[in-house]
């Protein structure tokens, strides 16, 4: 549930009555903007009480529908299976596996020491390592939380256990674990793609440029950070000493050469590179590094179960509450409002950025993608944007949705491996979100930055 | 308050049936003069393929046009003859048989499900991509081809020698680029807009096998609307009927004249003797579905269309 | 009695999220090698049908996640907005935290009653009906999966299965807390084994703590 007894500063009977009747008075307030304000208000409200987030999705959709519509409830009861039943979803799960088989195993340990060897005497060292780790996963990833676990709960660990503070490696991980849907493959932009009828290939293309600066950008947070605060630093390693990790640590990083090359030869699917890297993963830890033995494996696959239904649980619940706001024609009420305001290009692309991060308190970006973009994207043709643009610009909006509460699915992953609430997390992340903030704005009014590589490929 | 019809299907406003769609909305809503208000949610919005069958049954949305592939698991293994290979050798035959006898005894079987059929609509034929000349039946050997989950789908693509993998829509373009399927069928409409052809070195004009759909009401919903209503809506049905078929057939050409532009990749036109060297090596697909699909059906349609392998 | 609930819990995702791994390993492995021009083994492997293989895992991570997310429940795992309800006086908070529990119980328990009267619907009153020759009405017979052909209410009863002990989870997790104050609590940041894995970043820290003022720290950088 929640509750870190540790860090509450209580509040007095007195200030906490002003502070629930407070919140009282802004639900009703919302609530009274019709339909939509209902649904927010419900949501938030049950939010507040501290219970699942997964819990209040869910009842506020089966609150709505049975009081206000008439849309069978049974449908409620069917979306929570077919919510998840997706194929590329699956990868979460077999992701979740690998990782933990890699941590496990003594995998996690030489690729540390690897990393170690060769970034740990910078300013943050293990945090650019993370960063680096990332961009290389979000190759071969379409997926951001996917992006977290695999990386995260290798690295988060070890930093705090190299003295890190556990907040630093959080907010560099769940940020940069959002890398995993802008630098290519990526899940979002083939459903952008399929949304808008645009070019798969030209959008992956326009990905990389963004993901390297962003990857770049979110390093230097680190490094400043790391240096302002005197994070620790690791003595230089000898190049001798670096080759002894590099050899020790190969059958871990042979797994990038895997699922990279699994995915680019064309071996493999995404979800299937996750699931060949979760078997291989078991196979580096016990027979070759033997760190791990067949008595173990299935307390591995029990806690990776346990949290990949976490995560597939909110995937749910997130799915079902895109379904009531599209049956209640949400999107639209708030695409026409658009229109009807008769925005030019800087107030439109403003407002698109506020109604995407909007969105992103409430949806998983696949939905949230599958129902705005239709909305926005006619509006944004008839303003002259260009479509490659348009879309990257909504996967770098996702990426921010992604890292901040109440539905980020990064966070949640994040809070899976550190041992943090969401709200201290949600401070934890705030510089690197702030940057992405930054970024996301230069996405948005800097076109040629998505558009230069693909128009040289000729796209 | 009008009566409201949500309208759900899984493809973009811009296809061909994403447009159906929208004329239907305009011409039934004219016709009812506002007492019927049709909401359409394109791309899946609502209900995805796997759900949207049983989301009808239950009421939860009104109208569908899912694609005939989706029947068998309803358990109307009858449709599953639209999936055999080289079945219609043109849209003359082909809608002898939708249009005609046979197609409405078809959709009258749904009557059992819950459901009513009020049409057919075309999306069109396929043709088979790769990145090898696919010019014999023999060069399908080994070759690992996406198809959409169907269990005729399969069987075809196993009496060639290829290996079916079933993949979903959306993850296609990516696995053909990477080669992680070397090939796919689909009609050209398809095969344009989801940009395959940029990723695909040859396109061969088979015309194998067919694409299409069926629009579906809830059959309680249905009957409970006023005589009058259901009239103009079966009305606007028609004419929007006809406005799918000229609109897919007028996309196809219009896709294929696309692909050719491009010049991304190659097409290959089969002679009348090459094409006959496919029909024979997927014959095997007919023998081997016949006792799913039911031998009766199958011998009203062969004498219908004068399928012969 | 409780022992076996919890060890079939644990039994079963422990089992899905295993097979699941495999089936797609050998669908993998199965395709490429298909691929392979090898006479005999080619002919062999073409006439081996792995289309089935997605199908099924999606089944079973399904299956995974309802009773995967019972499991959570006793195990504290599902995450919370706290902001709010941390700073609040500790009887207000345990009203809070109640409140929670009852909705958990209350969504679990009207998800298991709605996933019953679907799966029913969805033809399983059809199957035992016909199974026990009763009359059959009007009523028809569920759809099927379309790869494995398994009726779909067979596979739909992981949401009244699994909610049904999801919300039997959150009564015992409120039961306890009402009569003890104490909740489950993931240890999130305890990913076990990690204390043994790491002693070697832990071995370099202690190594530069113990050199750093050596002279030739010069080279490793810190100042
Ligand atoms: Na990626
Ligand atoms: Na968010």
């Amino acid at each position: 549930m929640s509750a870190h007894a540790e860090t509450k500063e209580l509040m007095t009977p007195k200030k906490a009555a002003t502070w629930v009747v407070a919140i009282i008075i802004s639900l009703a307030a919302i609530a009274s903007f019709g339909n939509a304000g209902i649904v927010f208000a419900l949501l938030i409200g049950l939010m507040l009480t501290g219970m699942p987030i997964s819990i209040s999705l869910g009842l506020t959709v089966l609150t709505f529908l049975f009081f206000m519509s008439n849309v069978p409830v049974e449908t409620v009861a069917m979306k929570l299976f077919t919510g998840i039943e997706k194929f590329e979803i699956m990868a979460i799960p077999f992701f979740i596996l690998a990782g933990n088989f890699l941590t496990h195993g003594g995998v996690a340990k030489r690729m540390i020491n690897f990393a170690t060897s060769m970034v740990g005497h910078w300013h943050g060292g293990l945090g650019l390592a993370g960063v680096m780790a990332c961009a290389l996963f979000a190759a071969v990833s379409g997926s951001s939380p996917a992006t977290v676990v695999a990386i995260g709960s290798i690295l988060l660990p070890a930093m705090v256990k190299a003295g890190f503070p556990r907040n630093f490696g959080a907010g560099v991980i769940a940020t940069s674990g959002s890398l995993g849907i802008l630098i290519p493959p990526s899940i979002v932009m083939v459903i952008y793609a399929v949304a808008t009828n645009s070019s798969v290939g030209a959008l992956f293309m326009a990905g990389v440029i963004p993901g390297l600066m962003l990857a770049a950008l979110l390093g230097s947070v680190a490094w400043y950070r790391a240096r302002k605060f005197n994070y620790p630093r690791l003595p230089k390693a000898t190049t001798k000493e670096r080759l002894i990790a590099f050899k020790e640590s190969i059958w871990g990083l042979l797994l990038i050469v895997i699922v990279l090359g699994g995915i680019y030869s064309g071996l493999f699917t995404p979800t299937e590179a996750a699931a060949m890297s979760a078997v291989y993963a078991f196979f580096v830890a016990v027979f070759v590094y033997k760190d791990m033995s067949i008595k173990g494996i299935p307390k591995v696959l029990r806690d990776s179960a346990n949290m990949s239904s976490m995560l597939l649980y909110i995937i749910t619940n997130a799915v079902l509450f895109s379904y009531l706001m599209t049956s209640e024609q949400i999107p639209q009420i708030m695409a026409d409002w658009i229109i009807g305001h008769n925005l030019g290009v800087i107030a439109f692309l403003a407002v698109t950025n506020i109604l995407l991060l909007l969105a992103g308190n409430v949806m998983e970006p696949s939905s949230i993608i599958l129902i705005l973009a239709p909305i926005l994207f006619p509006v944004a043709m008839k303003l002259g944007i260009d479509p490659i643009h348009f879309g990257i610009l909504m996967t770098v909006n996702m990426e921010v949705g992604m890292c901040h509460p109440p539905v980020g699915l990064n966070l949640y992953v994040a809070s899976g491996i550190t041992k943090m609430g969401i709200s201290e997390l949600t401070m934890a992340v705030l510089p690197w979100l702030i940057a992405m903030v930054g970024f996301m704005l230069l996405i948005t009014y800097v076109p040629i930055i998505s558009l230069w590589l693909p128009r040289m490929l000729g796209y | 308050a009008p009566i409201i019809i949500k309208f759900s299907h899984v493809v973009a406003n811009e296809t061909p049936k994403g447009q159906a769609a929208n004329y239907f909305k305009k011409l039934a809503e004219e016709r009812t003069k506002g007492r019927v208000k049709i909401e359409v949610y394109p791309n899946s919005q609502l209900f995805k393929d796997k759900e949207e069958m049983e989301a009808l049954q239950m009421g939860s949305v009104q109208m569908l046009a899912p694609s005939l592939a989706k029947f068998a698991p309803l358990g109307l293994k009858e449709f599953e003859l639209f999936d055999l290979p080289f079945i219609f050798d043109d849209y003359t035959e082909l809608h002898k048989v939708t249009q005609g006898p046979i197609g409405a005894k078809l959709l009258k079987r749904l009557e059992t499900k819950g459901l009513i059929g009020l049409a057919y609509w075309d999306n069109g034929f396929k043709v088979m991509s790769a990145n090898k000349p696919l010019k014999k039946p023999e060069d399908m050997r080994g070759q690992k081809m996406r198809i959409q989950s169907s269990k005729v789908l399969d069987s075809q693509m196993r009496s060639v020698g290829a290996i079916p993998q079933v993949l979903a829509f959306s993850e296609v373009y990516q696995a053909l680029q990477t080669g992680v399927v070397d090939g796919t069928e689909n009609p050209p409409s398809n095969l344009y807009t989801q940009k395959m052809h940029e990723v695909q070195k040859y396109v061969t004009m088979t015309n194998h096998g067919y694409l299409g759909y069926a629009v579906l009401v809830n059959k309680k919903f249905w009957m409970g609307l006023p005589a009058d209503i259901r009239a103009a809506l079966e009305s606007s049905m028609k004419d929007a009927t006809n406005y799918a078929n000229s609109v897919a057939k007028k996309d196809n050409d219009e896709a294929m004249a696309g692909v050719k532009k491009s010049g991304k990749s190659q097409i290959i036109n089969l002679s009348a003797q090459e094409k006959a060297a496919w029909r024979k090596a997927m014959d095997k697909t007919h023998k081997e579905n016949a006792a799913r699909i039911g031998a009766d059906v199958l011998k009203e349609v062969y004498t219908a269309t004068g399928y012969k392998p | 009695m409780m022992k076996y609930l919890d060890h079939l819990e644990e039994w079963i995702i422990t089992f899905l999220i295993g097979a699941a791994t495999l089936v797609i390993f050998a669908a993998v492995v199965h395709r490429y090698a298909s691929g392979l021009p090898i006479p005999g083994l080619q002919d062999w492997l073409l006439t081996v049908n792995m289309s089935w293989a997605q199908e099924l895992c999606i089944y079973m991570f399904v299956w995974m996640a309802k009773f995967g997310a019972a499991y959570g429940v006793r195990t504290g795992i599902h995450v919370g907005v706290d902001v709010l309800i941390n700073r609040l006086p500790e009887k207000w908070r345990k009203t809070s935290v109640l409140l929670g529990l009852s909705s958990g119980v209350l969504f679990t328990g009207i998800i298991a009653t709605l996933g019953a009267g679907f799966v029913w619907e969805n033809g399983m009153h059809y199957a035992v009906f016909n199974k026990f020759g009763m009359a059959l009405g009007d009523l028809y017979e569920g759809p099927i999966t379309p790869d494995l052909e398994w009726p779909t209410w067979i596979v739909y009863l992981a949401i009244p299965l699994g909610s049904s002990l999801m919300c039997f989870r959150f009564m015992q997790v409120a039961w306890t807390f009402a009569r003890t104050g104490e909740l489950p609590h993931h240890d999130h940041s305890h990913v076990d084994g990690l204390d043994d894995t790491i002693v070697d970043a832990t071995d370099a820290l202690e190594e530069y703590e113990a050199h750093k003022f050596d002279k030739n720290a010069e080279q490793g950088g810190v100042k």
